[in-house]
Order: structure tokens, then C-alpha cells, then sequence
């Protein structure tokens, strides 16, 4: 450790007024905007304007819903898939991990667009349906919920898995053998066992998971169109449409706070479980 | 065999063809001889691959993309390998205060900073729109840089440089010769990683838009919302390749997951 605490400011400032003049400074002038009165002083009119209007709180439920659906189901399919790939040959653990981080390497805009292939109207599942007979006009999957929530499961699985992976291998090799051999059945192994020592990882996936959903613009631009909206897109919408910046700020003030809160309890959970742990 | 133990690899199967199928009916469909877009593929061409060379305002965006990539994390790396530097060997006054901010852009939607940076930088300052695409890139890949530094740092033992500066050399002197050949994987790592980043990135860049002036993602939504021709794919399966191959070069040589 050195002391010189001059030359540490002048090597660390640099850094922190470029990101607070670039970014802090006029993020926090564009979030104030929301709660500033037209005839002076503050209020929080805009929200209650915001919330009174059903196309928003459909827009705002969505949001939730479809965040809290990719991450409870990334979280089901997750801990099948790490538990299977920590389970492997410590080859095939490789390749099998390298191919789910892959699709983290290749362009979001790529990845959605692939679902118009498969989603579309003339798409690979329409093809199927109409071959099989189930359906006879070309169902509409595309431009709806169903569509935005497959994207966002595929474009986030992979970091739920990898979390997964992790929390999974640090568990003590015996804990599942000793828990069936004192005659726990798979459900309560899970649920009394893997379940509170994967805690963290589960924390940190979901976290991952549910702010991603909240921030994608991508997939519910290129999937649910301009009539399935979800905050991000509103957002887009208010600005470029109706030029209606307060109410783009208020948007911008609601996804802040999920994403912190997401955050927050990420921590607490996280540390609540190291308190624990270092008890004697 | 019994139910059960197929049951594990065969979800694990579905899992995997649910995230790698997608990207490899983007490349079948990149080689169709057909006008529009379809899966499975009619007959095989070269045609959509060779197109996206030659549509203009792709080989704009893609300059524009490249030179923000490039550009954006070199100055993320100027500014970050300091303030890590400061952050891991310093007693640095208000440390986690510097560390929250320089971290904040990734917590913030990105769709937030392009619109701050617009309505309060760009409008009232009268700057460019290259820019300010560049600042906004910078500030995106910085929280990456600082952290991947950070923890290269941390892992390099810091009597090596006191060392150093007891035997006369300067501090300076210390950080370059000893420090800054110890921690090269590390930085190349966070290179890379910036890289991918923002060249990648849609939210921060879509405000931040002007005539002729757009990155390549933001130009890829605009052209497959007019036109429906396998050409996005093509350009999609390129880039992707493209990643693939830096990151899986970076792994051979540098040991990249050690660091992210």
C-alpha cells in the first residue's frame, strides 16, 4: 500500500470526473426532470399522471410479469442444465460451458432476429403446425408476449446456467449422497439441500436475469413490434413519437429503481448468507 | 438405463439446441439463393454474403462501430488503469465513492445514458453526434475496464513494485517495467471484452443518431424493418464469426476467462 494520497487522486480522479461529467451529472438531471413542476417548485405529478394511464400500467405489468416469468423459468430449466453439465467428464464440462457462454459472444440483434425466422408468419414453427395439420391459416407468434419472453429466455439463460454452474460446483461433493443415503427423496434433496447451498448463485443468476429482462430494448422491439410494448420500448416511444420527455423520464426513473432494488437485495441476500456462514 | 438418467442429458440437449439453434438457422439462411428470408434455406448462394459488402450505409455503420470499439476502449483502458492502479495499491480517500461512480454505467440502462447524454450534453453543448456516440462508448466500457484491471491487479503480489522503488527505480519507472508487463493479459482481456461490448451495444447508441452517423447494430434494426431479404442474416452470421474468433483466440492465447 502506498500513502501519497495526492498522486492516488490524481491517478483515480480522471476516471471518476469523466464518469460523473459524462454520466452521473446528466442522468441525474434527466431523472429530476420527472419531479419538477411546470409552475415551479416539485411535485410527483408525473407519476400519478403515469400510473393513472391503463396503456402504461399494462406496459409497467408486463415489464414485471415477463421479468419475473424469464427468471423463474431460467431458474428451472438452469439448475437441469448446470446440474447435468457439472455432472459431466471434465471435457465434455469444458465444451458443454463454452457452448452456453457462445451465444453470449454473438450480437443481441443477431440472436433476436433469428426468432422472426422461426416465429414468423411463413417461419419454421407456422411450416410445422400447417404440415402437421394443427393450425390452418398462419398462427400470429410474432409481435406478442409469447415472442418477447422466448428471446429474452434465450438471450439470458446463459447467465442464470453459468451462475448455476458455479454455486453447483462449490457445494460440498458428499451434501446429495449423504442426504439420499439418510433417505431424502429428489424433491426434499433439492429443496433441503441443493436449494440453500446454491442460494448465492441462485441470487446472483436471477439478479442478472431479471435486470437484463428490464433493460433489453432489443428483443421487445424486434419481437413484440410497436404494439406490445414493454418499459424500454415505451421509453423509446415517448421520446421519438410524442417527444413527451417528462414521461420519458419517469420511465427512466421506474427501471432505475428496479434495477437497484434487484441489486440491493442481491447484497443483502448475498451477505445475509456470509454472516451466517462465519458463525462458529 | 432408466428414466431418470436420460431424463438430465436430454434436457440438457433441449437447452443447448434452444440456444445454439437459433444462431445456426441464421447462418443456413445466410447461404439462401431466395429473395426474402426463410428457413429451410431455397437452394445455395453466395449472393447474401456478397451483398452486405457492397450496401453503403452498412459499410458506414460498420467503420463507425469499429472506430467506437476500438476507439472507446483504449480510453477506457487510459482512464481505467489508473484509477484500478490507484484503487488496488493506494490508500485512496473516498475509494468506494470513486468505485461507485466509475461503475455506475453498467447499472443504469444504457437507453437512459444515450437520452442524458442527448437532451443535457449534445442539445445544450452543441456536440457532434460522433462525439458524444464516442464519450458514451467510453463511459460504457470503463466499469469493464476498471473491473478486469482491478482484478489482474489484485492477483499480481504489490511487493514486486515496492521492490522495484527501493532499488532506486521511480515510481513511473516501477509501474511500467514491472507492473505493466505483469498485468498485459489483463488488459488485453479487458480490451477484448470492451470490444464485444460496444460493438455490440444497441440501447446507448440509439438516441445518438444523426444523418449518416449510426452504429452498425442501430443500422441492422433500421434495414431488416424495411427490407426482408437474407442479407441482415449474412451480416449477422459475419459478425458473429467474427466474435467467436476473437474470443476464442483470446482464450487460446491469453487465457481470457481467467480474468471476466
Amino acid at each position: 500500500m502506498f500513502q501519497n494520497r495526492a498522486e492516488a487522486l490524481a491517478l483515480a480522479l480522471p476516471a471518476a470526473l469523466f464518469a460523473a461529467a459524462v454520466f452521473l451529472v446528466p442522468v441525474v438531471i434527466l431523472l429530476s426532470d420527472g419531479f419538477r413542476s411546470p409552475v415551479g417548485g416539485w411535485t410527483i405529478s408525473a407519476y400519478t399522471d403515469f400510473f393513472s394511464n391503463t396503456l402504461n400500467q399494462t406496459v409497467f405489468l408486463r415489464t414485471l410479469k415477463l421479468g419475473a416469468l424469464v427468471t423463474v423459468v431460467s431458474a428451472v430449466i438452469g439448475y437441469a442444465a448446470a446440474f447435468a453439465i457439472v455432472n459431466l467428464e471434465p471435457g465434455a464440462k469444458g465444451r458443454m460451458t463454452g457452448l452456453v457462454v457462445l451465444p453470449l459472444m454473438i450480437s443481441p440483434v443477431a440472436r433476436t432476429y433469428a426468432w422472426i425466422v422461426i416465429l414468423g408468419r411463413t417461419g419454421i414453427v407456422n411450416q410445422a403446425f400447417q404440415a402437421l395439420g394443427l393450425t390452418e391459416a398462419p398462427l400470429r407468434i410474432l409481435f406478442s408476449e409469447t415472442a418477447i419472453f422466448i428471446g429474452l429466455l434465450q438471450l439470458f439463460l446463459p447467465l442464470m446456467i453459468i451462475s448455476l454452474i458455479s454455486a453447483l460446483e462449490n457445494m460440498p461433493r458428499d451434501a446429495i449422497p449423504a442426504a439420499r443415503v439418510l433417505g431424502a427423496n429428489w424433491f426434499q434433496v433439492f429443496w433441503k439441500v441443493v436449494l440453500p447451498l446454491t442460494k448465492e448463485g441462485l441470487v446472483i443468476g436471477g439478479t442478472l436475469v431479471f435486470t437484463g429482462c428490464l433493460t433489453a430494448y432489443i428483443t421487445p422491439a424486434i419481437l413484440g413490434g410497436s404494439k406490445v410494448l414493454m418499459l424500454e420500448t415505451l421509453l423509446y416511444q415517448q421520446v421519438s413519437v410524442s417527444n413527451n420527455f417528462v414521461s420519458a423520464s419517469v420511465i427512466a426513473f421506474i427501471l432505475i429503481v428496479m434495477s437497484f432494488a434487484a441489486n440491493i437485495l442481491l447484497k443483502r441476500v448475498a451477505t445475509a448468507r456470509n454472516k451466517m456462514r462465519s458463525q462458529p | 438405463m432408466n428414466a431418470r438418467s436420460l431424463f438430465i442429458p436430454a434436457t440438457l440437449f433441449l437447452v443447448i439446441a434452444f440456444l445454439i439453434g437459433p444462431f445456426l438457422i441464421i447462418v443456413a439462411a445466410s447461404f439462401s439463393a431466395g429473395e426474402t428470408l426463410a428457413f429451410p434455406p431455397q437452394g445455395f448462394s453466395l449472393r447474401w454474403i456478397a451483398k452486405v459488402f457492397t450496401v453503403e450505409s452498412f459499410q458506414a455503420s460498420f467503420a463507425m462501430s469499429l472506430f467506437l470499439a476500438i476507439g472507446g476502449t483504449a480510453a477506457a483502458l487510459v482512464l481505467g488503469i489508473p484509477a484500478s492502479y490507484a484503487l488496488s495499491r493506494y490508500k485512496l480517500p473516498g475509494a468506494e465513492i470513486v468505485r461507485t461512480v466509475v461503475s455506475a454505467p453498467i447499472i443504469v440502462p444504457g437507453i437512459i445514458v444515450g437520452l442524458a447524454l442527448l437532451r443535457y450534453i449534445v442539445v445544450p453543448f452543441q456536440v457532434g453526434i460522433t462525439l458524444a456516440l464516442f464519450v458514451a462508448h467510453t463511459a460504457l466500457v470503463l466499469p469493464y475496464a476498471v473491473r478486469v484491471v482491478s482484478a489482474s491487479l489484485d492477483n499480481l503480489r504489490s511487493d514486486i513494485e515496492e521492490a522495484a522503488v527501493l532499488l532506486g527505480s521511480s515510481r513511473l519507472g516501477a509501474f511500467f517495467r514491472v507492473v505493466m508487463p505483469n498485468i498485459r493479459g489483463g488488459i488485453m482481456s479487458a480490451f477484448i471484452l470492451g470490444f464485444v461490448t460496444s460493438f455490440n451495444q444497441v440501447p446507448v447508441s440509439l438516441f445518438l443518431s444523426g444523418p449518416g452517423v449510426r452504429t452498425l447494430p442501430v443500422d441492422m434494426i433500421a434495414y431488416m424493418e424495411i427490407v426482408f431479404d437474407p442479407s441482415v442474416a449474412a451480416l449477422s452470421s459475419l459478425l458473429a464469426f467474427l466474435s467467436i474468433g476473437i474470443v476464442f483466440a483470446a482464450e487460446r492465447f491469453l487465457g481470457f476467462s481467467r480474468y471476466v
